[in-house]
């Protein structure tokens, strides 16, 4: 079935079956490998992507979902100034380790800060904790949250 | 051969049903796992699927003498941002899952889904919600707690589709507790919701349901009754806690285990009734 949406500010459309994973679409289909696939069953939020700039999690997205949409993974974000803000503020906080739950984290941490600029520590935690991670213990990445939200991202 | 609706319209929809048996698709956050197989290939289902996120039709809240309505594919999202949505429902669902999946999933699934650990039948079934089923021949209505009767277990006849779910605003005030291993993304091991009016001492209406510890949400209007119309110094912990005592039984699974799920619904309950005996319930 002929499915379009738009990925990263550009128009797609793809030829699959509307129960494909907007995960599988995004890597295989479309090769963008920047968002990742922890646990499959939305619990770790590795494959955190923005719809219509809310996170959601790609690995239990049927792609019919996402019909006339739009999806931005970190490979779309990563053009913004945005990301950079925050990308800055990961790496200086040591918000990033092994990196594999970063694309995900990165793109909470902006859906969080649209919605609220200057969130409490408590709001950042609760905004994050779909997304799991196994390196930092939390605490860096919080931080990276907040001073991201101190230097404003220029929405 | 299994075929995939995706309908432009309710109307299409259930022309669709009337003629295939099929899963319902709607956030895909319960059925996606279910339905799973390996990275890379398609979920796998033995029926049809119809997809039904995509109808507008069914994105609405409105509120009416009748109650507050809440359209199938409406998320938890919207849900939580509405001013027409009672408090009590607020507080149980910013307690589900993780924002990620607040995003996409939504309450009718949730009902659908009809897991002893869906957070939303507690309230829903405390406050005497109803379901909306359409199909092409008519709607019917029926109350959650009658709709889900089992593990995974509702009266949906293969022609309907649930399109609407009915809040009746309840005029009580709430005790909730959800107990899980963590605060987020937690699958419920026992929860508790208490709802109360009292005036001059005297209860005018009481009601009790325990999410997770039985195949069904339990609530037992008897035993309701029973403390309805007392005094709350006539209240007495141990025969509130006798009555519901038979009524909890859970099981031991991979997330708690039995006696532990018991002496917790116990120690909620008997929270709720102190709290209503020292002066009512604050939340």
């Amino acid at each position: 079935m002929k499915i379009s949406f738009i990925l990263n500010k550009k128009n797609v459309e793809v030829d699959v079956s509307p129960s494909m994973r907007l995960l599988d679409v995004v890597r295989d289909v479309l090769g963008l490998t920047g968002t990742k696939e922890g646990c499959g069953e939305g619990e770790c939020g590795a494959c955190t992507v923005l719809v219509n700039d809310e996170p959601y999690n790609s690995c239990l997205t049927p792609i019919i979902n996402v019909a006339n949409k739009e999806v931005m993974t970190i490979e779309g974000f990563r053009e913004t100034k945005s990301y950079r803000i925050i990308a800055d503020a990961f790496a200086s906080q040591g918000g990033s380790q092994c990196g594999f739950c970063t694309p995900g984290m990165i793109l909470a941490t902006y859906a969080v800060l649209k919605k609220n600029p200057h969130p409490s520590e408590e709001e950042a935690r609760l905004a994050l904790s779909g997304n799991l991670c196994r390196c930092t213990g939390y605490q860096a990445i919080v931080d990276a949250v907040m001073l991201a939200a101190k230097k404003g991202i220029e929405l | 051969m299994i075929n995939h609706f995706v309908p432009k319209n309710l109307k299409e929809a259930l022309t669709i049903l009337n003629k295939h048996d099929c899963y319902i698709m709607n956030g895909g956050t319960d059925l996606m796992v279910q339905k799973h197989v390996s990275t890379g290939l398609l979920p796998k289902f033995d029926k049809d699927v119809l997809y039904i996120n995509n109808l507008k039709e069914l994105d609405y809240i409105k509120k009416d003498e009748e109650g507050i309505h809440i359209g199938a594919s409406t998320r938890y999202v919207e849900i939580e941002n509405s001013p027409l949505i009672p408090n009590i429902y607020k507080r149980v669902i910013k307690e589900i899952a993780s924002p990620n999946i607040r995003n996409m999933a939504t309450i009718s699934g949730n009902i659908a889904n009809a897991s002893p650990a869906g957070d939303t039948l507690v309230p829903l079934v405390l406050n005497d919600a109803e379901v909306v089923l359409t199909s092409a021949n008519g709607e019917r209505k029926m109350k959650v707690d009658e709709f889900v009767y089992g593990v995974r277990k509702i009266h949906r006849e293969k022609n309907e589709l649930i399109s609407e779910i009915v809040l009746k605003p309840q005029e009580l005030s709430y005790f909730y507790r959800k107990v899980g291993s963590r605060k987020a993304e937690s699958i419920t091991k026992v929860s508790f919701l208490g709802g109360v009016k009292i005036e001059n001492k005297v209860i005018k209406d009481f009601r009790v349901s325990f999410g997770s510890v039985a195949i069904k949400t339990v609530r037992n209007r008897e035993i309701e009754n029973k403390y309805i119309g007392r005094n709350i110094n006539e209240l007495d912990i141990n025969e509130v806690i006798n009555d519901y005592a038979p009524l909890v039984t859970p099981i031991t699974d991979q997330r708690s285990n039995k006696e532990y799920r018991h002496k917790v619904a116990m120690n909620l309950l008997k929270k709720f009734v102190m709290d209503i005996k020292e002066g009512g319930i604050n939340e």
